[in-house]
């Protein structure tokens, strides 16, 4: 009580101030007259009183300061007074301050905007419930397609019973269906889930109710939960929609509530609904095929189990599974099962590059402070004078530390104000980046963690600035003092920092350059890959009209589910058509196409095949290729070179012979060698069941050279396609060639396609060009950040070279005027200053290409088509550096040149 | 002359509460005055010692001040304790009483061990 009344009086203090040196004064004047009365009244004469009384008061200013810190808060004064101070030195040498400001805030705001896509996406506690406690499992194996092969549901069981450590485990699979709206239907993604789901999940409804286990099963209301994005997106945050029913797939489904913000894994989702919405997943295939894998795990640990704990029961679960079931996990692909947190899961895929990002900002940071560390280095020596003159007033080398340390700390919060407003600007541009990369990019913030890093990093860094500039040490200013000097000098020690300042830039803009140079090549590289399409000017439309659902429900004829969507088949095929015709008139267009898929896009339909005589080694895999339908303008319309054979005839009809066209990458794995036209293959697999594909045999009668339709970077996959008369219209896809300009015609192609579907789902009308961008897209971004961050940190490093070197001349005009007077030529000085900065760059040089050589190989999963130790990139950074740093070396070796002995004799 | 000591840490404010608690109220110079005299002079009480520990005590909330008329018809400003301050007078008295005790027993001459 006494303390906090006592802190809170002289915090108080603090600010009556002028009215209580008043007082004060008063007080002690009275003392003193008093004192003297006294005195006098012993019989002192009054001046000899006066004196008497005011040597006893032991002096009234000392008294006065020392009541003064009792009474207010001297160290927060000083503080303030420091920075006052500061403020002033600082305005008064302009462009020091301006610079050094401008280069923290680079360093300072590259550094706060990567941090804060970090911690939003990798280092930010999940927004579920104890989300450190949720653990992903997945199953991969090896080959194309591999890397997520997801879980059956029978797999499931078995976890379930094997290993208690995952206390509860929910299973989702993700799926898609139209959503039918009041004008226009939309596709959405959604997610079957069981009722456990949320509850596993630990997130709450910010609206109505969630899932539960009463919703599991067959014979239950079909409901759907919306996300939060998706209902503020599309139903505009109408809280009216909870209860009412939509149409999903022709299905009517109740709307039950909203599930508060999260990121979704591993695709985006806009609804989650129960299981009953899909025949197809309660059907015996799902529920007793082990090979029919759908179904993604999510569990979260029980009581006291641990993360080990859990790995080791779900290996142990399935080894003895793959021991039970030796056929169903063929040895030689290598199935595996890895248990991650989810959260580990979500960041995945955007680690990489956001280290990578971060270790590029967080060098532009080094360079930076190593700038502003000369510069301080350099203001310090010419400081010298003012610091002596303080100390010779009193001001112990504590104090003049603190001075110091108010200014690096205004110059460093000022760079942080800036380097936050080029944070904010960039976050948005990083946002955009993330989202290729993690489900979490909406929960980036330049939030209170954020703001503290920024903070925490200002503080560091003038901490840092402050020690750099060593201050003599306390008693040698007394010497310096003494001797009347206008410079205390440990100039050989700082000189060196300074050296080692500048090697440590180079080698950095090194490192910088050569990740930037390689993230460019790869760039490069990937554009420079052939889509093996023949013309960018086509557009695509994506426009599905047959809603095929999940399949017959259990118990129901297939035959007659077979039925009804042949007949809407026709009837869609019958617009597709229409469309077709009606595009083709638009001026301009060349050939309209139609087929299932979108060229340079992945389908997800794919079943195995088999070669007519073509047995599988013994342990070989038989090929899943990617199924496509084509009409016969198609392979044209989208530029699809054809190899061999014929492109489909309007002859391969309904009821003609079933006949398949192969891309290059099936034809070398069946038939290498061989000519693949004549041949037969057909369907096969246990999934061929239950899709509405028949297994007959057929013919091949061309080949297709291979398109890039997992992107530029990924090998070509196999693809079959059949006439798109023959089978099911599963996708339907325009592709309209037109002489130019072919965006043009998106307008008015997508407004025939409305009219005569009103209720179609547009997925997208992209033209090939910018299909074929946006798997360009991430890695132009990643290479044009750390391209931007690299020319950042040359230009700093430049100007620290030229800086330190202008310096050292400016500190030995004198010597170079002696040397000069004494016979040394201007070449000469200027080969002299030009060989002092050499030995930096070359120093920096060889110390930056061995740091890249290490850094680069962390980068190998970044790149494509260029190794991480190419030697090109190397040598092409080595040289640029140098040329860079040999002009900056050349400004001050031409000034040192240009100095005139008779001047500086005269000095 | 002979070398007057300085008042040591902690026990002026003891010394001040008690001149006020045996005096009343009391300006600075008189509180100066009575503690010199106590000490038979050999304690030196300059402003810069007295008037920060009077500011502190009135801070801690133990006096109080006021500006009033002195004897000789000057403003001066006079301290009184109060009530929190008697209370610390005795707690700080006993105090000192038993480290004194506890001193003195420290510093008896020592009686031989048998």
């Amino acid at each position: 009580m006494r303390y906090i009344r006592a802190a809170l009086a002289r915090i108080g203090g603090v600010f009556t101030k002028d009215r209580a040196d008043d007082d004060l004064r008063e007080e002690m004047q009275a003392h003193l007259e008093m004192e003297t009365a006294e005195f006098i009244r012993r019989g002192m004469a009054p001046d000899e009183a006066r004196r008497q009384a005011l040597l006893a008061s032991g002096g009234l200013a000392a008294a006065a300061e020392a009541v003064r810190d009792q009474r207010g808060l001297p160290w927060a004064e000083g503080v303030a007074a420091d920075v006052k101070y500061a403020l002033r030195t600082l305005r008064h040498s302009p462009a020091f301050s301006t610079v050094v400001v401008i280069t923290l805030a680079l360093g300072i705001g590259a550094n706060t905007a990567i941090f804060s896509v970090v911690n939003g996406v990798l280092l930010k506690p999940l927004p579920h419930r104890d989300g450190d406690r949720l653990i992903y499992l997945r199953q991969s194996m090896d080959g194309p397609g591999g890397g997520n092969i997801s879980f059956s549901v029978p797999e499931v069981r078995e976890f379930r019973k094997g290993a208690p450590s995952l206390g509860w485990i929910a299973e989702y699979s993700p799926w898609f269906g139209t959503l039918q709206g009041a004008n226009e239907a939309i596709r959405i993604d959604v997610g079957l889930v069981t009722g456990n789901f949320f509850e596993v999940m630990g997130l709450s409804p910010v609206l109505g109710r969630l899932t539960r286990p009463s919703d599991d099963g067959d014979g239950v209301p079909a409901v759907m939960v919306l996300t939060h994005d998706f209902w503020t997106r599309h139903y505009g945050g109408d809280s009216g929609i909870v209860g009412k029913q939509v149409r999903l797939d022709g299905t009517s489904v109740t709307v039950i509530g909203v599930v508060e913000p999260a990121p979704w894994f591993p695709d985006r989702m806009e609804a989650l609904a129960n299981m009953v919405i899909s025949p197809h997943h309660l059907s015996a295939l799902m529920v007793e095929g082990r090979e029919h894998r759908m179904t993604e795990m999510i569990a979260r640990l029980a009581p006291a189990a641990t993360l080990e704990q859990a790995r080791s029961e779900v290996a142990a679960v399935y080894a003895r599974m793959q021991r039970d079931h030796r056929d169903t996990y063929d040895a030689a692909a290598h199935y595996r099962v890895a248990v991650m947190t989810f959260k580990e899961a979500l960041g995945e895929q955007a680690r990489l590059t956001l280290w990578l990002l971060m270790g590029a900002a967080a060098f532009v940071l080094i360079i930076s402070a190593a700038n502003v560390a000369n510069l301080t280095l350099m203001r310090g020596v010419r400081r010298e004078h003012e610091l002596v003159v303080r100390a010779a007033l009193g001001a112990g080398a504590g104090r003049l530390r603190r001075l110091l340390l108010a200014e690096n700390l205004v110059l460093t919060l000022l760079g942080a104000l800036f380097g936050l407003g080029i944070a904010i600007s960039g976050v948005r541009l990083l946002t955009s980046l993330a989202e290729r990369y993690s489900p979490r990019a909406s929960e980036i913030r330049l939030d209170i963690v954020v703001l503290g890093f920024t903070f925490a990093l200002s503080v560091i860094l003038a901490l840092l600035l402050s020690f750099v500039g060593s201050l003599p040490k306390e008693g040698s200013f007394t010497a310096a003092i003494a001797a009347g000097a206008r410079r205390v000098s440990g100039s050989l020690r700082k000189h060196r920092l300074q050296r080692g300042l500048v090697v440590a830039q180079v080698a950095v803009s090194v490192i910088l350059l050569a990740g930037a140079g390689l993230l460019t090549r790869t760039m490069i590289r990937l554009s420079q890959v052939s889509t093996g399409l023949k013309t960018e000017e086509v557009l695509t439309i994506d426009v599905p009209l047959l809603q095929v659902g999940g399949g017959p429900s259990v118990g129901t004829d297939p035959a007659a589910w077979f039925r009804a969507l042949l007949q809407s088949d026709a009837r869609i095929k019958v617009r597709y058509d229409q469309m077709r015709r009606e595009i083709a008139a638009l001026p301009g267009v060349i050939e309209v196409g139609l087929g299932s898929s979108v060229p340079l896009r992945g389908s997800t339909a794919r079943f195995e095949l088999k070669a007519e005589g073509k047995a599988l080694a013994v342990g070989e895999a038989p090929p899943r290729p990617d199924l496509r339908t084509a009409n016969p303008e198609y392979f044209s319309a989208a530029g699809i070179p054809l190899v061999k054979g014929r492109a489909f005839a309007a002859t391969d009809g309904q009821t003609s012979g079933k006949v398949a066209i192969i891309n290059q990458t099936l034809a070398d794995r069946f038939f290498p060698g061989e000519d693949a036209v004549g041949k037969r293959i057909a369907w096969t697999g246990e999934l061929l069941k239950f899709s509405p594909i028949s297994p007959e045999w057929r013919t091949i009668v061309g080949v297709v050279s291979n398109t890039q339709d997992g992107g530029q970077d990924a090998p070509p996959r196999p693809v079959v396609f059949m006439p798109f008369a023959q089978e099911l219209a599963m996708g339907g896809v325009l592709v309209v060639r037109a002489d130019s300009n072919v965006a043009n015609l998106a307008t008015g192609a997508t407004r025939i396609v409305r009219r005569i579907a009103p209720s179609a789902p547009i997925q997208g009308v992209l033209t090939v060009a910018q299909i074929k961008d946006q798997s360009v897209a991430p890695r132009r971004l990643n290479a044009a950040l750390v391209s931007s961050f690299s020319i950042l940190a040359v230009i700093i490093a430049a100007v620290g070279i030229a800086g330190v070197l202008a310096f050292s001349v400016s500190a030995r005009t004198n010597e170079i005027g002696i040397r000069m007077s004494l016979g040394a030529d201007s070449g000469r000085v200027q080969r002299m200053i030009l060989g002092e900065g050499g030995v930096l760059l070359i120093g920096g040089l060889a110390l930056g290409v061995a740091g890249a050589f290490l850094v680069a190989g962390l980068m190998r999963g970044l790149l494509f088509g260029v190794g991480p130790h190419d030697p090109t990139t190397f040598i092409g950074v080595a040289v640029m550096m140098a040329a860079i740093g040999i002009v900056a070396c050349w400004i001050p070796a031409l000034r040192a040149a240009r100095i005139d002995p008779a001047i500086t004799m005269r000095v | 002359m002979a070398e007057k000591r300085d008042v040591k840490q902690g026990t002026l404010a003891l010394m001040i509460l008690r001149t006020l608690d045996v005096l009343g109220t009391l300006h600075g110079y008189g509180i100066a005055r009575r503690i010199e005299e106590t000490s038979k002079n050999r304690l030196s009480l300059n402003y810069g010692t007295l008037y920060p520990a009077l500011l502190k005590l009135e801070q801690e909330g133990f006096i109080k001040a006021e500006w009033r008329q002195s004897e000789n018809n000057r403003r001066a400003k006079f301290y009184a304790l109060t009530a929190a301050g008697r209370k610390q007078l005795a707690r700080e008295t006993r105090e000192w009483h038993e480290t004194a005790d506890l001193i003195a027993a420290f510093l008896a001459p020592r009686k031989e061990v048998p």
